[in-house]
Formats: structure tokens, C-alpha cells, sequence
């Protein structure tokens, strides 16, 4: 039987509990006060996943990047190669935030918003 | 010059300002914001990072998205906004000077204002730190501009003085755009952000956290080349030998915010010397009639939700005094900070109250583990809700309800027995 | 001169112990300067040495060579740089070189534009104003503090006296408030007695012991347990900076020429007279040097072959407070009988309203090193509190230190070279250096003229400068009319100090351009307030990109090295 401690970050109570690993490979958890905290420390044992924010250039704005967002949490492990990939693309003027910029990045399935309105 | 007269003028466009303009817009007050950057946002516009509207929306959103909200409606409704306009100049008759570049000097005659300036930061000097004066110091909300709205990286190995969660944003932040970050120092003995951005932000990306530690000198004079941390005990002094030099070439500091309160103490308003913002009552009144605190520049909130909470208190507290401005001694009760209480806002509550519940904001001073909070009328104990845990870092809102308060005598809020 | 040196041995013996006196040489030439040559422990012992032999009778001035195993000697780039010079070859000819931007190069650069000569002024860093000029507390003294008789105390009390007329023709605020020395208890009354005496020999127009009672009648935040006070209504303040920049404007204006980020790394002298200096930027021709350079001035000197003195780092450090303390702080200084060998020092009032406490001093051997330490801050502190209690610590905006050039002998030193014909140094201008600068400017004018007596004045010199009135200054309607006619009067970039962005473009294209953050700020007070520049920082980098034509990158704090931004954070996308 294995233990983890994980703190859940999906609400400000930030609850420390515990993951449990029976040797059968079944899961319990102890210690989160909702279901959301069960759900996060289960996946974050399975496949850690965070929503990812950054910016992409923009041309014809007052100001040269544009803040977007993913539209679904991302496995932590394809967050670097999906960063790489918006780094190195430009996007021009009109955009409305919730515009879609990048559709199913990298087959995750998770799509990249324009986070902010910049015409 | 430009003469105007407005029913209720808005000075901030940020998310505190922007609420109460479409909720003075809704109470059918002609409304005027007055926002001294190019777009509307304020600072949510350097903010990338999701955590927003939680509370609000109950949907996770970045600063930017729960901005945009607002704008659209403010656009929706055709509220009127001078941008790239500063507001110079207020005086307790509620008069404002506001210079902008289009219209030349503004001079306008308010009915009612709405003070949303937001806070700044602190610098290094209020932090005492020695050594050389070099580039490569900058605080934490100057690098969060360069490098999310202007492309610009100030280093490419830094250190983090504060673990406030601004400090903890930008460590990851600037990992992801290939800066690497040394370590976060926080002087005190507890981290001082949300515990959230403390795992996403630095466990994520293994960045060391090294509590009960400080930056003591900076090194060298044209650009920075290292700084020497040092440890100190309980009661924050030095704990000699425990210094340790680092190299680096950006030194990033999150050392606190203060309300922006120049224009304020130009209008005389009364400052609370523990929030450092005005002492306001609970429609967010100053001690000047007819002139209102919202949002950060009445006390430094942790959720923006509660920023833009408070500007529409404020609104509907603005049109209220516009419909009736001659009301003259309008009565409160103090709210004092009780038991692990370091401050409550508002400070006031007015003796008439219209609405059936409203909120009320506190931080404790020290953590706490199942506590309930109190209120304390004349002796008398009331609990209004029980808590798995407090912290300091973490503003709490309590929503009281108007008809189970003697609103005849001040009151004391508990954070505990 | 046996017996001079054996009283320098006894000295050293006493001061610093038998150990280290043996590890010390000196040596005296026919023109009484002393050499000191050895190795010691600390460099305390090696500035407690210097001071003994410069204490000598007839001293003439020290050249203190010892070293200490960490300090050994300052290092510099002057080979390199002469090297980079004479390859890019001459560069101009002037009448005059005058090797210093500071308070007193400034000073004499305005004073001998009045004359038919070309002059040009050399500025080894970016700006001017950089050096010793640059980090002290501006303040006049009357001159009841230098030693009678002295070059000192003749410059500081002519030079004070000066202001009035500087201020009115330059245009830079000048608040003479008056200055006390106070008294605690019967102890501090003698010293009060042995100034006010001094002060008397030295000409101090105006000054006298006052009762406690009577002092407080002049400045009511005297402390009331203060007894008695020495009062000389003759001192005052400036703001350094702004004195410098008026200075330069007006020599530009009556011809004088600027380079700054030129340094001098050689001069050629032939027949005892000097020819040509040598820059990194190229070779000058010279028919006069003037040697202004501040703490470098005895490296300068080195270069004719003519040093006779060492200037080391007085370091004193400054503390300026926010200005909503201003109700606590006296408009007059207020200083404390000095009971030892450093300058009072105390609490004031900038002219801007701001308390400003300081200076310290500490020696230090490096005469680069301008930092800050805990003990430069709790030696300021203490001292203020004291004299000015309701501000402490959490009221301190902004921290800084300059290098004081000491010499050994304390005294300015102002004289034609003895070797070289034509150069002359004006080395050694610590306090009263600011309060001397007018005086100071006509004394080195008198030697130049006593060196080259055909010279004829300019017909056209205009002593007048005129300075814009900054926008927090003006009224509202002056404010609307300057926006009418510029709209960059309406966006204001710095919110702590109210600084417009038609301002901050003056600065950057203005006759002394600005052409850093620093530069921008001392001429503007953009970056100074409450915020130190934390919202307006990002501004006024961009501005500088813009105005300057290049990109936010190059932009620097103070020149060299201090570039604010390392990269761009994306690079360009492939097509």
C-alpha cells in the first residue's frame, strides 16, 4: 500500500489529503472536503494535468502579445512541447477573446483561446 | 479648460472601477471612468494567469477574460470612458482635475466618486536592503508588465524576494519563458500566497521555497551580478553566519502591496493606518460625503471577485447619496477587530441598512484550524460561520444578515474564542 | 626634516602601534610633499597614516602609496584607452579642456565662457554630475566650519555669498534658510563657542549663540531640551543636480562643448607644457588643462608627472524620506556639535519638501565603491531621530552614497601646476565643495588669467538660463494652455511626482541630453516618488527606445553596463 499527500489548488481552501494505493491498484482518498479534491489528487497520481496560460505575438495591436488560454486542463507532460509550438506563432488583428487559435493542440484535444479582446 | 458635471465619476478602470460604473450605469446615474492607461483592465491586463471569477462566475478564468466581461458590458451600454486621462487633483467639495492628452485639462463638478485607483508596490528602500544600486532590480508587477505585455525579459537568472502570491505568479511565469529562477526568499516563517499557487507555481517546476530568509545586499553597481541572502529567527533579525551570496541577474520584488493613496490624502479623506486605505462605512463611504472607496484602494484584497463585489456596493451606495445628498450625520457603528482579527473592513456600519445581508471582509493574524467566526454585540456572541481553517494570506467574507444585528452599538468581529 | 619625520614615526607609533609603523616608509622632496610607501593591515590604518602626514608642518600635500593585502591598487583601463585613442587620432582643439562634469567643472566651464576660448568639458561617465556632485545633500554652508585661513574656508563663505546672484541668473531654487548647530548641555555649549569663534575669523556674515528659547522662536521643532544654539543665517539648500545641469546649459549656450562617456587616459606634455589629451574617444589638443576630475583628479595629475596628493573615498550615505513627513522635519538644518573628527551631519529639508537625513562617512579604499551598509544607515538614522523625532525607518523612499575625494592635507587644493605651464588642478573639492563652486569657478578663472593674461571677453555672453516651469508647478489653466499647445503635456507618465511625457522628451533632446533612466529622472523627477519608479520604470524605458531610435534593449539605468532589459522574450517567428 502506498500513501500521497496532495494538496488540492482547485478553490483557495487548498485541502491537504491523502491518496491511498492498495496493492490491487484501487484508489481511496481521506482528508478532501469535496469530490473536486478527490477528482484532483486521483489525477494528479494518474496524469497531471494544469491549464495553460501564456502569450502569443500579435501584430496590428496597441500592445505586441496576445494573453491566451487552453480551453481544458493539459497533461503536465505536453505543456512544454504545446508552449514551444505558441511560441513560434503570430496571430493578427481582429481577435475576440474566446476566439479559438489553435484547434486540438498537439492531440490533446484541448483547444487554445484568445484570452482577451485586442481589435 | 473642459468643464463637466457628472453624477458619478469612476477613477480606475480596473476590476473594482469597472464594476461600479455598470452598477451606477444600472442605477441610472450618468456615469463617467477616468483610466490613466490606454485600455480599460487596470492591472488585470498584465494578468494571464487563471484563478479568476470563481466566486463570481464559477467558472476559472484569467485576468484578462474576467476583465473583458466587464469592458464588453461597459461597451454594451455605452458608458462613458476617457482613457489615457490622470486624474490630478481632487477636493473635498468633489471637485476633480484630470489632464489628458485629446481634451487638455479637465475640471469637473461631481455629484458623487468612486475612488478605484488600485495599490502599488512596495519598493526596496521601504525594505531596507543594502549594497549597491544597480539594474536588475525591479518589482514584481514591472517585470509581469515587460514580459506579458511587452515582450521583454529583464534577466535570465533571478531571485525572488517575497512569497506573496505575485511573487509566486511570476516564478512560474517566467520559467515558462526560459528565465530561471534561482529560488523564492520569503522573510517571514509561513509562505505568504495561496497554497495553490505554491504547488502549481513552484512545486510544479521544482522551485525551491526558502522561508525565514531575506535578501541583505545587492552586488554590483551597474547591473546586478549576485545578492546575499541571509536567514534570520523568529523575531526577524540576522542570524549571523547564515549568509549566502547568489548569482544571479535579476533580483524581482514582491514584497507587499500599499493602496494607492496620493489622491485620496488630497481630498483629506481619513485613512485607516491598519488597511493604509479610507476608513469606509458599509455602502463604502468615505469620511467625505459622497465620495466612495472600491477595491484595492480601500484595502488589499486577495479575489477579485470581492474587488468587484465592493465597487457595486459602492455604486449603489454612490446613487443613493446622489438622490439624496442633503442627508446630513449619517450614522454608523464601528466594527472593531476582535480575537486573531488584524483588521475588518468595512470599519463602519451605517445604523440605517437597506439591504437584507451584506458582506463583511477581515484577515486573521495568525493561522488557525476549525475556528468559527463571532460576532460580538454588548456581550453577546453570535457565530456566523464555522471555518476548517484560516490564514492570514487569505481574505475571508462573511455575509451578515441586516436583521440579526442591534445596529444600535458597535460590534466586535472573532476569529475564535 | 628629521625632525618631521620623526614626529611622524612617534605619531604612527601612538595612533596605530609599533607593528605597523615599522612596515611604513616615508620620504619628503624639496617641495614638502610627503611620500608614503609600505604595506599595513586595515585601511583605516593606512587613512589614519595619510592624515598624520598630512597634519605635518609644511606639508605640501601626500602621496599615500600604502597598501594593504586586500587593497593594493585601484584598477583601471587607462592603457587601453590610450591605446583606442591615439589609433582614432585627433579629434578637436580647444583653448581649453576642463576634465570633469561635477559641480566645480561645471562652475569654471560657466565662468571662463565669458571669455573669447573654445572650451569643452569632459565627462567620463554618461552624464553629468555623476561623481561626488551627485550624492550629496546640497547643502550651503555658511562657513564657520572650515579651518580659518584655509582655501576652504575663503571659497565656502565668497561662494555662499555667491548664490543669491547664481540662483537668480540660472534659474534653480535656492532656499537660504539658515543653519543651527545645538547644544544639549555645557559640553556641547564650549564646542558651540569654538565655532562661533571660528566662525567670526572666517567672515560669517550674520552669526551668533542663541538661547535655546530663541532658537526655537526661529525653527519651532527644536528640540526643547536644546540649551543653547549656533545660529548663521547664511546657510542654505540646493538640489545639486539642478545647479550642475543649469551650469552646462548656460556654458552650452555661450559655447562651451560636452562630451561626456570621454575619458581621460593621458596627456602629452612637451617643454613643460602640456600638448594634447588623450581620450578613449580620441586625442584633443590643448592650450590649457584644467583638472577637475573629482576622486580621479590626483590620477590626472599623475599624468603631467606632477602628483602631490591622494584623494581616497570618504563614503557618506543619504536618506530620503517621503514627503508627507514634511511637518516633522525643520526647514532649517539642524546639526549636532561634531564630536569627533567626521562632518555633523543631520536632518533637513530638500527644497522639494522631502526630509532628507545624512550624510555618514566611512573610509573605504575602493574609490568605485558607492554602496550602501547597515551601519551607513543605523549611523544616519540614529543621528536623526534624535534631532528630528516623529520619522523613523518605514518613512525611508530612497537610500543612496557618493564618494567624498578626500586628500590628506584637507584642504582644496587650487593652483597652477608648478611643472606643467599650463594646467591647473582644482583637486581635493570635497565639503564645502557645493557652497565653494561659485567661488571656486572665479578663483581658477583668476589663475587662467594670470596664465594667458591676453585674454579677451566675449561680447555676447549671456549669464542668463532660463528653466521651464515643470506642469506639477503650474496652475490649472497653465496646465490647459500647455496641453493646448502640446498634448504630451496631457499624458502624464510619472503619477508620484506629476511628470509629463512632453517633459520627459525635453530631458532626452535638451541641451545636456538625457539618454538614460537616470538622466530622465534627475532632470524630470519622474522615477523619485513614492512608487520609485515602479509604475512609471516600463514608461520611461519605452519614451527613451522611441526618442533615441532604438530599441527598449539598449536603454541603461546610468550608461555602461546598466541595461534594464536582457532580451526579447520571443524571437521571430519563422514564415
Amino acid at each position: 500500500m502506498k500513501e500521497e499527500e496532495y494538496t488540492c489548488i482547485v478553490c483557495p481552501r487548498s485541502c491537504l489529503g491523502k491518496l491511498i494505493i492498495e496493492d490491487d491498484g484501487t484508489m481511496k482518498t481521506e482528508g478532501f472536503s469535496c469530490k473536486n479534491g478527490e477528482r484532483y489528487a486521483i489525477d494528479e497520481h494518474t496524469d497531471p494535468k494544469r491549464v495553460l496560460t501564456t502569450t502569443v505575438k500579435i501584430e496590428g495591436a496597441l500592445f505586441p502579445l496576445l494573453p491566451v488560454v487552453s480551453s481544458e486542463a493539459i497533461s503536465f507532460s505536453k505543456l512544454k512541447d504545446c508552449l514551444k509550438y505558441l511560441y513560434q506563432i503570430k496571430v493578427k488583428t481582429p481577435v475576440r477573446e474566446g476566439d479559438v487559435l489553435v484547434d486540438d493542440i498537439l492531440d490533446t484535444g484541448v483547444s487554445i483561446l484568445a484570452a482577451r479582446t485586442m481589435l | 479648460m473642459i468643464e463637466k458635471k457628472v453624477d458619478c465619476v469612476v477613477i480606475g478602470g480596473g476590476p473594482a472601477g469597472l464594476a461600479a460604473a455598470i452598477e451606477a450605469d444600472k442605477q441610472g446615474l450618468d456615469t463617467l471612468i477616468i483610466e490613466r492607461d490606454v485600455t480599460l483592465g487596470g492591472i488585470l491586463q498584465q494578468c494571464i494567469h487563471d484563478g479568476f471569477g470563481l466566486d463570481r462566475f464559477k467558472k476559472r478564468m484569467t485576468g484578462g477574460q474576467y476583465a473583458q466581461r466587464f469592458i464588453d458590458v461597459i461597451k454594451e451600454r455605452k458608458i462613458n470612458v476617457l482613457l489615457n486621462t490622470m486624474v490630478l487633483d481632487i477636493t473635498p467639495s468633489k471637485e476633480i482635475y484630470a489632464s489628458s492628452p485629446d481634451e487638455g485639462m479637465l475640471h469637473i463638478n461631481a455629484k458623487s466618486i468612486i475612488l478605484a485607483m488600485g495599490c502599488r508596490e512596495r519598493t526596496r528602500s521601504q525594505v531596507l536592503i543594502y549594497g549597491d544600486r544597480p539594474a536588475g532590480v525591479l518589482t514584481a508587477g514591472a517585470v509581469q508588465r515587460y514580459i506579458n505585455m511587452e515582450g521583454y525579459l529583464p534577466g535570465k537568472k533571478a531571485v525572488i524576494l517575497g512569497s506573496g502570491d505575485i511573487g509566486l505568479i511570476m516564478a512560474r511565469r517566467m520559467t515558462l519563458e526560459g528565465i530561471k529562477v534561482e529560488g523564492v526568499y520569503e522573510i517571514m516563517h509561513r509562505q505568504n500566497g495561496l497554497t495553490r499557487n505554491v504547488v502549481q507555481c513552484l512545486k510544479d517546476y521544482n522551485i525551491p521555497l526558502h522561508l525565514g530568509t531575506t535578501v541583505k545586499s545587492i552586488h554590483d553597481k551597474k547591473r546586478i551580478h549576485s545578492v546575499t541572502v541571509v536567514e534570520v529567527d523568529k523575531n526577524l533579525k540576522e542570524i549571523p553566519g547564515t549568509e549566502r551570496d547568489i548569482d544571479c541577474d535579476l533580483l524581482v520584488l514582491s514584497v507587499g502591496l500599499i493602496p494607492e493613496n496620493e489622491l485620496s490624502e488630497k481630498a483629506q479623506i481619513e485613512i485607516d493606518p491598519v488597511t493604509k486605505g479610507p476608513i469606509v462605512d458599509s455602502d463604502m463611504m468615505t469620511s467625505i460625503p459622497g465620495i466612495f472607496a472600491a477595491g484595492n484602494v480601500a484595502t488589499v484584497f486577495d479575489l477579485v471577485d470581492y474587488v468587484s463585489q465592493s465597487g457595486e456596493i459602492a455604486a449603489r451606495g454612490a446613487a443613493k447619496y446622489v438622490k439624496h445628498p442633503k442627508e446630513e450625520n449619517i450614522e454608523t457603528i464601528d466594527v472593531h477587530p476582535g480575537n486573531n482579527v488584524a483588521f475588518v473592513f468595512p470599519q463602519k456600519i451605517r445604523k440605517k441598512m437597506e439591504s437584507e445581508t451584506f458582506p463583511i471582509f477581515m484577515r486573521v493574524k495568525n493561522e488557525a484550524c476549525n475556528v468559527a467566526t463571532y460576532l460580538e454585540q454588548g456581550g453577546n456572541k453570535i457565530k456566523i460561520k464555522k471555518h476548517l481553517i484560516v490564514k492570514p494570506p487569505e481574505m475571508i467574507r462573511e455575509i451578515l444578515k441586516t436583521n440579526q444585528l442591534d445596529l444600535s452599538s458597535d460590534l466586535t468581529i472573532h476569529a475564535g474564542e | 626634516m628629521e625632525q618631521a619625520i620623526n614626529e611622524f614615526y612617534n605619531q604612527v607609533k601612538r595612533t596605530c602601534g609599533d607593528e605597523v609603523a615599522e612596515h611604513v616608509q616615508i620620504e619628503i622632496d624639496k617641495r614638502n610633499v610627503v611620500k608614503l610607501t609600505g604595506e599595513v593591515h586595515t585601511w583605516q590604518d593606512v587613512v589614519d597614516i595619510g592624515h598624520i602626514a598630512g597634519r605635518l608642518s609644511g606639508t605640501k600635500g601626500v602621496v599615500n602609496s600604502i597598501k594593504t593585502p586586500e587593497f593594493q591598487k585601484m584598477p583601471n583601463d587607462y592603457p587601453a584607452a590610450e591605446k583606442t585613442g591615439r589609433e582614432k587620432g585627433i579629434i578637436g582643439k580647444y583653448d581649453i579642456v576642463i576634465i570633469g562634469g561635477g559641480i566645480t567643472g561645471a562652475s569654471i566651464a560657466r565662468t571662463l565662457s565669458k571669455y573669447n576660448k573654445s572650451i569643452v568639458v569632459l565627462e567620463k561617465k554618461n552624464d553629468v554630475c555623476e561623481g561626488a556632485s551627485k550624492a550629496n545633500n546640497g547643502m550651503i554652508h555658511s562657513g564657520y566650519d572650515s579651518k580659518t585661513g584655509s582655501l576652504k574656508q575663503r571659497m565656502c563663505v565668497k561662494g555662499n555669498a555667491m548664490y543669491t546672484q547664481w540662483s537668480k541668473e540660472l534659474d534653480f531654487k535656492f532656499n537660504r534658510c539658515g543653519s543651527f548647530v545645538v547644544a544639549f548641555d555645557e559640553e556641547d555649549e564650549e564646542y558651540l563657542n569654538q565655532f562661533y569663534e571660528r566662525g567670526k575669523a572666517n567672515g560669517v556674515p550674520g552669526i551668533e549663540i542663541l538661547d535655546g528659547d530663541e532658537a526655537r522662536k526661529i525653527e519651532p521643532l527644536i528640540s526643547p531640551e536644546v540649551t543653547k544654539a549656533l545660529w548663521t543665517p547664511s546657510a542654505g539648500y540646493i538640489e545639486t543636480y539642478e545647479v550642475v545641469l543649469a551650469l552646462m546649459e548656460n556654458a552650452i549656450d555661450n559655447g562651451v562643448k560636452l562630451m561626456t562617456e570621454t575619458e581621460v587616459a593621458a596627456i602629452d606634455t612637451e617643454s613643460q607644457k602640456a600638448t594634447q589629451v588623450i581620450t578613449n574617444k580620441g586625442v584633443i589638443q590643448a592650450g590649457c588643462v584644467i583638472n577637475a576630475a573629482g576622486i580621479y583628479a590626483d590620477d590626472i595629475a599623475e599624468m603631467v608627472d606632477d602628483r602631490f596628493y591622494t584623494l581616497h573615498n570618504r563614503r557618506g550615505t543619504l536618506v530620503l524620506m517621503d514627503r508627507k513627513k514634511r511637518s516633522f522635519s525643520p526647514k532649517c538644518f539642524v546639526g549636532t556639535a561634531p564630536k569627533n573628527f567626521t562632518k555633523g551631519g543631520g536632518p533637513m529639508t530638500t527644497p522639494d519638501g522631502n526630509p532628507f537625513w545624512g550624510p555618514s562617512a566611512i573610509e573605504v579604499a575602493n574609490k568605485e565603491d558607492v554602496g550602501v551598509s547597515p551601519q551607513d544607515i543605523q549611523f544616519v538614522m540614529e543621528k536623526g531621530k534624535h534631532l528630528s523625532p516623529g520619522i523613523n525607518e518605514k518613512d525611508i523612499i530612497r537610500f543612496f552614497s557618493g564618494a567624498r575625494p578626500a586628500n590628506y592635507i584637507e584642504d582644496f587644493i587650487i593652483e597652477p601646476s608648478e611643472k606643467i605651464d599650463n594646467f591647473i588642478h582644482v583637486a581635493g573639492i570635497q565639503s564645502p565643495g557645493v557652497a565653494s563652486a561659485p567661488a571656486v569657478g572665479e578663483y581658477t578663472e583668476q589663475i587662467y588669467l594670470n596664465l594667458f593674461p591676453n585674454t579677451k571677453r566675449k561680447e555676447n555672453w549671456n549669464p542668463i538660463r532660463k528653466k521651464q516651469k515643470p506642469f506639477r508647478e503650474c496652475t490649472q489653466e497653465e496646465r490647459d494652455q500647455l496641453i493646448k499647445e502640446d498634448p504630451k503635456y496631457g499624458h502624464i507618465i510619472c503619477r508620484c511626482e506629476t511628470v509629463t511625457e512632453a517633459e520627459i522628451i525635453r530631458a532626452i533632446h535638451g541641451k545636456v541630453p538625457a539618454t538614460t533612466v537616470d538622466a530622465v529622472k534627475r532632470r524630470t523627477r519622474a522615477g523619485m516618488g513614492r512608487c520609485q519608479a515602479g509604475f512609471c520604470g516600463p514608461r520611461v524605458v519605452e519614451i527613451l527606445a522611441r526618442e533615441l531610435g532604438v530599441d527598449s534593449l539598449e536603454i541603461t539605468k546610468n550608461g555602461g553596463d546598466s541595461r534594464i532589459l536582457v532580451s526579447k522574450s520571443r524571437k521571430e517567428p519563422e514564415k
